[in-house]
């Protein structure tokens, strides 16, 4: 087990390690992000080398069938091996590269941070990708390295165009990542089971394994950047150049050819999957070869060479057969240094000399002697010269062109050939030939040597290549189910691949003389491209989606009341539909008893009051009318017969009130005047709407109480288990213990809205001088009236906690719960500041100590939740057992549920004292200095 | 009862959705809290009715459940209840922060300010520049046509 996940580990670990080493000291993150890329190498090879392929396959949500399900298998050591090796690479040429970067850029050196950051998240995530065998497991890796690569690309954020070319990426990508999402749930609907060799034992041909195949074959595509959704890949070039040369070789568009390896035990069995791969893969050769011919920019060549190569990886897995897949694997391997070589060489190069364009280059081999030898064996293997390890990577691609037909074989070999052209295009035009521009000035040699090494590494790649071999061999029978042998070992008789290989330098050859005959053409291709390219598509796409959200944006905020209405209006024509589509048929009166004659009263209490509310004027009033009608309210449901809502309307009827206030305290007098002085729009519409609102509301609501109970519900239930749980209400035990989850849920909103209330209102300390002296003036002027609340309060106080504490410990055997107590201490508290002001002993306690008692609150109903499943029990199991004996302490029961209840309690006072203290505290609209005046408004409108 | 209990919730929601129209966002607030306490009052009728409070000893029916208020719609209110009362204090905060920043309360004045502001910032930053990097060094340098192309 150890050996499989201790790379994983390992590489997941290397982001928060680099970022917490950058942060504590700038100049370690490149030395740690180094080591952590080269040991998550290093327990690759050990691992794939110990375990053999070796499964770690846990439950992860196991309701839905989701595993945890990694393997370092041959497939996965690949990969893993690629972005950890190539990782290293890369960090150790950006430590040198990225602080000139910055320095062009003015930007400061702790930039690097996030940098180191996102690539080893990158890093980590390949990792996972590389390993992961179940489809849902892949998909959150999947989108993992999307939003790295995000990140990355936009690592220039100042710049437009990083932005553009990053959200670019993150939308081609990140769409198509959905279409993934969707492809494995089609399979896992059939099929039961999102583990790939699961369904590569289940699968039959036929149109849903075509589907589900597609859909995922085309998000493996569109990372690869295959036409037609190359175009994110030069975009991307935006980034510095080791992010470029990290996402092309070993990074994001090797996922796309890694996803559709893990996946091709199911495609293989399609041949329509397999043809669509062929055509796709040879119109990226195709688009991709001609545009990299046409290119100035030295990094969108290589873009653009990327597309083509990774076409051909994609031709070989639709060619199929023992050479295709592991062949395929072959050919990533051998890309990936190739081209990493490439591209660091293009950054050195731009580095030495602050130019980029081909045209402005060349002759440098005399004064950059190493880069040139490095990156001419890396050409080679791009180029697939024979005593380089690309020699054989073309091999195998011959040999499964030829295993398929005369016809792939000649397409094959002219594939073959533009690839010799435009590398050779690339670094002659570099290397060789006049100098242009200025000398280069010398560049520090931790530039130079990774090309160096990777050239090497290619080198003896051509001459032993064994090892590259086997790792090819192991990842090509996991994708194909079956021995991959390939033979990357000189021949001295002659196969029909050297034959086709020595057509394919001709090609070249041919192509590299005859360029100004072909070049109106491929430019014109080029100029095509552009007018009618899937580019522009995605651009008019773009622009499009943006033209809706600017008329839906309009629309929303011409007519704000209007919007309401738009809201209200079909919400009412779809309940009337309901109503008129299921007709209950029953409408019944409903007998009056002359028990009930309160709850009339105070419903016809409750009525009166929200009428009376619509033509209140002053806001003092209308505060006072709408707590009569919750107060009424509250007497109602105690005649209802509970007295738990009862009591917590009350209580809570009397936080909105004084909310209410407060609110209105923080705004001046003036402009609540204005306000309540505003007409009260009459207007007949707005009655019909409100007529119209409330008979819809009736019809629903008759309708529905018309309706008996049903003889056995959930709640005669819950009332016969109550006793079962040690409880005497059953309401109490309804939210701590039967639907504990929808409570924990709730609470938990409760402390969001409060962290939102504590953040949006923005305050300034609490105890200021001015503030202090300003609240003992109002209470100086506050006469004898004050006084006696005051003593009233002063006495009141403590009787409110011990009501609190009373209702907290009888909740479970009687009326009361967590949040009544809650409530209560709540306003004890608040009583008390509103009395003694906010001097001494009335002071509310300050914000953040109300938010961290909230949250401890939250945190002690967690920690019943979730500490029965450590046990081995369902999350929010209470102690002890139903059934069971209970201890009791008093009255009080020993059990866990009420626990959660004092949990509830806590957060519930925290809440309600941390919101109004926030209000307590804020600065007065008036006096915070953003404000603008409404004569200010007035004159900015005349003016424009 | 059922058809007084459902007339005063159209009453109350009806009252609150005309609240809900007016200009001034403190009634707005205030048709809000109305209309969830219609909700609360709907939620609590469907499932009463019946009898005493669900706390035990029961009266009436004995354990059957029979005479004894449903104690689940009263869990459900009571939940409905606490996330009302967050919610209004939420709105009112915007309410502050709408009155901070705009300097108004009138919902007429903040849609033109808003419309204003809208207009401003297309006018500041045009979503069609800031989306579509411009297509530099692409075609190649020594072709004069393609290039001016290009930076155009």
């Amino acid at each position: 087990m150890l050996p499989v996940l201790l790379p994983l580990i390992v590489a997941l670990l290397s982001a928060p390690a680099t970022l917490l080493a950058g942060i504590l000291r700038l100049r370690t993150a490149a030395p740690v992000g180094a080591a952590f890329a080269a040991l998550a190498a290093l327990a690759v090879l050990w691992g794939w080398t110990t375990s053999g392929g070796e499964a770690v396959d846990a439950a992860w949500v196991p309701s839905w069938d989701m595993r945890f399900d990694v393997a370092l298998d041959g497939f996965a050591a690949l990969y893993a091996l690629l972005a950890t090796s190539v990782g290293f690479v890369v960090i150790v040429y950006a430590s040198r590269y990225l602080l000139l970067h910055l320095e062009h850029e003015g930007r400061p050196e702790t930039d690097v941070v996030r940098f180191y950051f996102f690539i080893l998240l990158f890093m980590g995530s390949m990792v996972g990708l590389a390993m992961a065998r179940d489809l849902i497991l892949i998909f959150v890796f999947w989108d993992l390295t999307a939003i790295a690569s995000y990140f990355l690309i936009a690592f220039d954020s100042h710049k437009a165009e990083s932005r553009a070319s990053a959200l670019m990426a993150l939308f081609v990508t990140g769409v198509t990542a959905i279409l993934l999402l969707i492809g494995s749930l089609l399979l896992y609907a059939a099929h039961g089971t999102f583990s790939i060799p699961e369904l590569a034992n289940v699968v039959e041909p036929g149109p849903l394994l075509t589907g589900a195949g597609a859909l995922i074959l085309i998000a493996g595509l569109a990372k690869s950047a295959q036409t037609p959704f190359h175009f994110w890949l030069p975009r991307a070039m935006a980034a510095p150049t080791p992010v470029s040369a990290y996402l092309h070789s070993a990074a994001m568009a090797a996922a796309g050819v890694l996803l559709i390896g893990r996946v091709y035990p199911l495609v293989q069995k399609s041949d329509t999957l397999l043809t669509a791969l062929l055509v796709v893969g040879f119109a990226s050769i195709a688009v991709g070869g001609i545009l990299a011919l046409t290119r100035d920019t030295l990094k969108q060549i290589l873009a653009y060479s990327t597309i083509a190569q990774y076409g051909f990886v994609v031709v070989m897995y639709g060619l199929g057969g023992a050479y295709g897949a592991g062949g395929a694997a072959f050919y990533v391997l051998t890309h990936a240094l190739a081209k990493s070589a490439l591209f660091l060489t293009a950054g050195t190069v731009t580095e030495a000399t602050g130019n980029d364009k081909l045209s402005k280059l060349g002759g440098l081999a005399r004064e950059m002697p190493l880069l040139a030898l490095g990156s001419a064996a890396a050409a080679a293997t791009l180029t697939s010269l024979p005593l380089t390890l690309g020699f054989f990577a073309d091999e195998f691609f011959f040999a499964a062109a030829l295993e398929r037909g005369a016809v792939f074989a000649v397409a094959a070999t002219l594939c073959a050939g533009t690839t010799l052209a435009y590398t050779w295009r690339f670094w002659s035009g570099l290397f060789l030939g006049e100098r242009a521009g200025e000398a280069p000035v010398r560049v520090s040699r931790l530039l130079v040597s990774p090309v160096a090494f990777l050239g090497i590494l290619c080198l003896f790649g051509g001459v032993y290549a064994i090892p590259f071999e086997r790792l090819s061999e192991a990842a090509g029978a996991v994708s194909f189910e079956n021995a991959t042998p390939i033979d990357a070992t000189y021949h001295f008789e002659l196969l029909p691949e050297y034959f086709m290989a020595a057509g394919a330098y001709a090609v070249g050859a041919f192509l590299v003389v005859s360029r100004p005959v072909w070049r109106g053409a491929a430019l014109g291709f080029s100029r095509v491209g552009k007018v009618v390219g899937p580019e522009r598509m995605y651009r008019d796409w773009l622009h499009g989606v943006n033209r809706l959200s600017d008329i839906v944006h309009v629309l929303e905020i011409s007519n704000l009341r209007g919007r309401v209405a738009s809201v209200l209006l079909p919400t009412a024509l779809m309940v009337g539909l309901a109503v008129v589509a299921t007709p209950s048929g029953m409408h019944t009166v409903g007998e009056v008893r002359p028990g009930q004659i309160p709850l009339v009263l105070a419903l016809g209490v409750v009525a009166a009051a929200s009428v009376a509310a619509t033509f209140t004027r002053l806001h003092i009033t209308l505060a006072l009318v709408l707590s009569s009608a919750g107060f009424s309210l509250a007497v109602a449901y105690a005649f209802y017969g509970a007295p738990d809502v009862a009591l917590v309307a009350v209580l809570v009827e009397i936080m909105i009130t004084i909310l209410y206030f407060a609110t209105m305290r923080l705004i001046p007098y003036e402009a609540l005047r204005k306000q309540s002085q505003l007409p009260l729009t009459k207007g007949p519409r707005k009655v019909l709407i409100s007529i119209l609102a409330g008979a819809f509301a009736f019809v629903v609501a008759w309708g529905a109480l018309s309706v008996p109970p049903a003889g056995e519900t959930v709640a005669t239930e819950h009332i016969r288990l109550t006793p079962e749980v040690h409880a005497g209400d059953a309401v109490t035990a309804i939210l701590a213990d039967f639907r504990g989850f929808d409570t924990l849920g709730e609470i938990t909103v409760v402390c969001i809205v409060l962290l939102a209330v504590v953040t949006l209102i923005g305050h300034k300390n609490p105890e200021s001088e001015e503030e202090i002296e300003a609240g003992g003036r109002a209470e100086r002027e506050g006469a004898t009236v004050e006084r006696v609340t005051r003593s009233i309060a002063g006495l009141l106080y403590l009787p409110t906690l011990v009501v609190a504490v009373a209702l907290l410990v009888n909740g479970y055997a009687e009326a009361g719960d967590g949040f009544s107590a809650g409530v209560v201490a709540a306003l004890g508290v608040v009583l008390r500041h509103l009395a003694l002001g906010s001097r001494g002993h009335g002071s509310l306690p300050p914000t953040k100590m109300a938010t961290a008692l909230a949250f401890s609150g939250l945190a002690i109903a967690l920690a019943v939740a979730v500490v029965p499943a450590f046990l081995g029990d369902a999350p929010l199991t209470h102690y002890p057992a139903p059934g069971a004996s209970v201890v009791y302490l008093g009255t009080l029961e020993i059990i866990t549920a009420v626990l959660f209840d004092i949990g509830i309690a806590i957060l519930v006072l925290g809440v309600l004292t941390g919101i109004l203290s926030a209000f307590t505290h804020a600065t007065p609209a008036a006096e915070s200095g953003e404000k603008m005046s409404y004569e200010e408004r007035h004159e900015g409108r005349e003016g424009s | 009862m059922n058809l007084l209990s459902a007339l005063v919730v159209a009453v109350i929601f009806g009252s609150g959705t005309f609240l809900l129209l007016q200009r001034d966002l403190t009634r707005v607030v205030v048709g809000i809290i109305l209309i969830s306490n219609a909700a609360v009052l709907f939620i609590i009728s469907s499932g009463l009715l019946r009898g005493a409070a669900p706390i035990y000893p029961l009266e009436g029916g004995g354990l059957s459940g029979e005479g004894v208020a449903d104690p689940l719609v009263q869990a459900m209110a009571l939940t409905a209840l606490i996330i009302g009362f967050a919610l209004a204090a939420l709105i009112l905060v915007f309410i502050y922060r709408v009155y901070a920043s705009q300097g108004t309360m009138d919902l007429e004045e903040i849609a033109d300010s808003e419309m204003r502001d809208a207009q401003s910032l297309d006018r500041a930053d045009d979503p069609e520049r800031e989306e579509v990097p411009e297509e530099k060094q692409d075609g190649e340098t020594d072709d004069p046509e393609e290039e001016t192309r290009a930076r155009r």
